[in-house]
């Protein structure tokens, strides 16, 4: 399956055919584990917005969303190392993988937890430096896309392949800014599809449309976050398939692989 | 270290020494020596230090891993409401 040369193209191309051939089972393993951590999230926001400047007076609800999140957080990235075995399989066989892609090496797993904590931790801190926060979703990329090549448990190791992969940055750069553009693609899609539908209600007479659009209109700040939260879900299938694509593109690259694999096809075509 | 030409591989007898395993002082020919660190190894011992270190290191290591990931995880949910106490504060 590893084809062209890497560049960015190439790795969005082969990550929407690594999606397709996963998409169902292990694509709605990932997003089943992911709803409750984006809908904890869109929470916290709006908690945040809710108490405003009076936040300080909150501690212990924003300190219990925060703690509700962390829980959240482990089981989405169980969901997370899955989903991204079953891009690797299905990238190695060129077919939907079985019930091998559940059993995710317990070193693997536990690598990648660390990494996406410290992620996660850098970009809390970063957050108001936009440049430190991009750096922290590049992080969090390679973290997933590195996780199976820790075939041992290791404090140093895991940051120590994700630096290896970052030396060629750019790729992954330029993945994390197609993939933000795509939240916001996929936002406005949801958006309308919410505003359609709402336009469609409208037309029974049954339904109380003027409540609704109260409740789903752009102006209830719920329903933006749960759109934000929507937007995030849909676009993470490809995130982590374009970022295993990446890590295995380049480690094929380096290790001479792509060559080996290219001559054995000019090999079987002549 | 280099053996002499007079002594022979304990393994394969008709060979000529080429090194020595630095832990249980074998003589070994070149298929059977192994050098691993800059030191000469035979091929069961190797693989008795190899074992060891696997499994001496797996235990701290998870220890390692596990307790910094729960100090990340902590660390990062008592900063996500830092840094939504301040954005809050914005608004």
């Amino acid at each position: 399956m590893i084809r062209a040369r890497l560049t960015t193209t190439a790795v969005l191309d082969e990550s929407t055919d690594v999606v397709v051939t996963t998409a169902g089972r292990w694509a709605a393993v990932l997003i089943a584990t992911s709803i409750p951590y984006r809908l904890l999230q869109a929470l916290f926001l709006d908690q945040i917005f809710e108490v405003g400047g009076k936040a300080s007076h909150y501690g212990h609800l924003l300190g219990g969303t925060a703690n509700l999140i962390v829980l959240a957080t482990l089981v989405a990235l169980w969901g997370r190392a899955v989903y991204a075995r079953a891009c690797r399989l299905a990238l190695a066989r060129g077919s939907s993988p079985g019930r091998e892609a559940w059993r995710v090496p317990p070193a693997a797993l536990a690598s990648y937890v660390l990494t996406a904590a410290a992620a996660a931790f850098l970009g809390y801190l970063t957050l108001f430096t936009l440049i430190g926060f991009a750096a922290a979703v590049v992080f969090s990329g390679l973290a997933i896309g590195t996780m199976e090549l820790n075939e041992r448990v290791s404090v140093t190791r895991p940051f120590a392949l994700i630096v290896r992969y970052a030396k060629s940055v750019r790729i992954p750069i330029a993945l994390v800014f197609v993939f933000f553009c795509a939240v916001f693609v996929a936002l406005i899609n949801l958006a309308a599809a919410g505003q359609l539908a709402m336009w469609l209600s409208g037309t029974m007479g049954a339904l109380d449309a003027p409540n609704w659009q109260l409740l789903f209109g752009m102006g209830n700040r719920r329903f933006v976050l749960l759109l934000f939260a929507g937007a995030v879900i849909a676009v993470e299938p490809f995130w982590i398939a374009a970022n295993v694509v990446f890590v295995r593109k380049a480690g094929t690259q380096e290790s001479g692989d792509d060559l080996r694999a290219w001559f054995e096809e000019l090999q079987r075509a002549s | 270290m280099l053996a002499s030409s007079i002594q022979r591989c304990a393994v394969h007898q008709q060979r000529p020494g080429f090194a020595r395993c630095m832990t249980c002082a074998k003589t070994l020919c070149q298929e059977c020596a192994t050098q691993w660190d800059g030191i000469w190894h035979c091929a069961a011992c190797l693989g008795a230090r190899r074992t060891a270190l696997v499994e001496r290191s797996r235990v701290p290591a998870w220890i390692g891993v596990v307790m910094l990931s729960l100090l990340l995880l902590y660390c990062g949910a008592r900063l996500m409401v830092w840094t939504g106490a301040v954005i809050a504060g914005l608004f």
